[in-house]
């Protein structure tokens, strides 16, 4: 019997993909709770902050990561998270989602070890439910 | 000498120079002699008085080889021969043995016929007119410069390509002003050089006629030595090139232009595709959400989404269109507009937001004010540029921005706009290549939408222009504009 994640991460700083995403998970009953930061910064800032705290609640099973993002994109993010990635007690699995089909940013994307896959804008629901499904 | 010798070894009366060999011996016909402008008692006329002091030593051996074949095998010949004259210069001759001249000679005898080489002079005269010809139509002039009597020498057209009157004495102390300002540290780094360390030079240098107008030239120096390899001066050429080089650089300038071109319009092509990409997406995503709903309630709330996607594109083609429009106005309204004057009236549309943040605003523009212009461009860059210093100021201080101008003397002096601030600055290694790029933002400011620099610099490279920044965090940023 496949288990629920309880807490899912997005970082985008497109509000009606997020809306929708948010929407479709509610729905669909995809997890529990989410977590929405409008660009990298935030989310660095998050992920780093829960770190300082001994019992590490509030960790995401998955990130949804978008790459073109004002003051922070996807790319400092990642470069960021690998840092501390492996300080976490609970395996963080990143995604990146973005609307960008070009090869350069697909090849670098699946290129780091830290990126479990790339997925295009937009992004299918059934994807949606798979990535949700192997995750948990 | 004796008189008998001379007698007997001189053939008198005759017009042409020549030597009849008999019976081993060998004469001299008078005009021979007086050719050369000698008098009979000063030389014996003999084969080894003639290899020894008159013949040139370059061609004593050969000559002696000829006559020896000659005399011994019958071989004729023929040769070209210096021969030393009174003066103590060489002339020159051709010798030659085969002639049907009216020579009276003995039966049995050979004759040597020297000619005095008429031609070479011609030749000069005509290498001469060549050789001026040749350098008024490449419009090249030459130069000395004579360290010993520290004087300098100009030919005719070194004179005319310089403006300079014909009777004109250049001297070593107007040598700086021959050059174009900017180029004076390069002519005289070159020239010192090749003065103290004998190297050569080539250069293209902006040289400076007589009445001040500038002009492209080619200048090329070389040192002149002395038997003890001391530079005792240097010479060299001066090359009208202005004509050619203008072209080249206006060739230069056009690639740019076409290039800049081509890369906005890539640029271009990909903001598109970026920018209307994310909401066909989003659009997609509603109409796959949709689809997977049972309930039709949860399906009409999903219309409002609809409404927002709508509205998103819409203000992304508007901006995409004021893109376009940019492209294609730019070179229909063009006006002398003054910069100053640009700037005071930007100043009072936003005096309510100078006085609220107490923004002091300082110019300079005695370099230059006017250029031509699309006036709506310019009242757009600089209201553009002055909101985002005084947005984005430094929280502990007040805002201080200072426009100045320069011109750009290395592209025809066009004016170059200077924007500096003291404001919060941007991290230049982190945003550099993308601060003027579309919905590109930096800051946490609610009202950032990114597209401000990006239309600025729309606006400058579709003039032909160029916009840089300058910038650290905490201390300010300095936008360059090239008009």
């Amino acid at each position: 019997m496949e288990q629920k994640i309880k807490m899912a991460c997005i970082i985008d700083d497109d509000s009606i993909y997020v809306t929708l995403v948010k929407k479709i998970i509610e729905t669909k009953k995809l997890c529990d709770n989410l977590l929405v930061f409008k660009d990298g910064k935030d989310g660095i800032d998050y992920f780093e902050t829960i770190l300082q705290n001994i019992e590490q609640s509030g960790i995401p099973e998955i990130i949804l990561l978008d790459i073109n993002m004002p003051i922070m994109d996807g790319w400092e993010f990642i470069e960021r998270f690998t840092k501390i990635q492996n300080k976490f007690k609970k395996r963080i699995t990143l995604y990146v989602v973005s609307s960008s089909i070009n090869i350069t940013d697909i090849d670098k994307a699946k290129s780091l070890s830290s990126v479990e896959n790339y997925l295009v804008k937009p992004v299918k629901i059934d994807e949606l439910e798979a990535v949700f499904s192997r995750t948990a | 000498m004796s008189e008998s010798i001379i007698q007997k070894y001189v053939i008198p009366n005759s017009k042409i120079s020549y030597w009849e060999l008999y019976n081993n011996t060998c004469f001299w016909s008078q005009s021979f002699i007086t050719e050369l402008g000698y008098d009979i008692s000063h030389l014996e006329t003999n084969l080894d008085f003639f290899l020894n002091h008159i013949i040139h030593k370059k061609n004593k051996f050969l000559f002696k080889d000829h006559f020896y074949n000659l005399v011994r095998h019958n071989v004729h010949f023929k040769q070209n021969i210096l021969l030393l004259n009174s003066k103590g210069e060489y002339d020159e001759f051709v010798c030659k043995t085969k002639e049907e001249l009216d020579v009276n000679l003995k039966k049995g005898s050979q004759a040597i016929y020297f000619f005095k080489a008429k031609l070479k002079t011609h030749d000069k005269v005509k290498n001469d007119y060549y050789f001026q010809e040749t350098a008024a139509i490449t419009s090249t002039g030459s130069w000395y410069i004579d360290f010993e009597n520290k004087s300098s020498y100009w030919d005719q057209i070194t004179r005319k390509i310089l403006d300079y009157p014909s009777d004109f004495i250049p001297t070593l102390r107007m040598a700086q002003k021959l050059y174009a300002e900017e180029h004076q540290s390069i002519a005289s780094d070159a020239f010192f050089n090749c003065a103290i360390s004998g190297t050569p030079f080539d250069l293209e240098i902006l040289m400076v006629k007589s009445t001040n107008k500038k002009f492209w030239a080619r200048a090329i120096g070389k040192p002149v030595f002395n038997d003890n390899k001391e530079i005792i001066g240097m010479r060299g050429i001066f090359q009208d090139i202005d004509e050619v080089k203008m072209k080249e650089i206006n060739l230069k300038r056009t690639s740019e232009i076409i290039a800049s071109q081509n890369s906005r319009l890539f640029n271009f092509a990909h903001i598109v595709s970026h920018n209307l990409r994310s909401h066909s997406s989003n659009l997609e995503l509603i109409v796959l959400f949709i689809q997977s709903l049972d309930d039709p309630n949860e399906k009409l709330e999903l219309l409002d989404t609809i409404k927002d996607v709508s509205t998103s594109l819409n203000t992304t083609i508007s901006h995409l269109n004021e893109v376009v429009t940019i492209q294609t106005n730019c070179d229909q309204h063009k006006e002398n507009v003054s910069i100053e004057a640009t700037l005071n009236q930007v100043c009072t549309s936003i005096s309510q937001i100078i006085f609220t943040n107490n923004a002091t605003i300082t110019s300079n523009f005695e370099a230059g004010d006017i250029v031509s212009y699309v006036p709506a461009y310019m009242e757009s860059i600089i209201l553009n540029i002055l909101t985002n210093a005084i947005k984005y100021k430094h929280p502990d201080r007040d805002p201080i921005i200072s426009f100045k101008t320069s011109l750009d003397f290395r592209n025809d002096d066009r004016v170059i706009l200077e924007i500096s601030d003291n404001g919060v600055g941007i991290d230049m290694e982190k945003f550099g290549d993308k601060l003027f790029g579309m919905y590109k933002t930096f800051h946490y400011n609610e009202d950032a939408v990114g597209i401000g620099l990006f239309i600025t610099k729309n606006q400058i490279e579709a003039l032909n222009g160029q916009i840089t920044v300058d910038s650290e965090v905490n201390k300010g940023t300095i936008f360059t504009i090239k008009f």
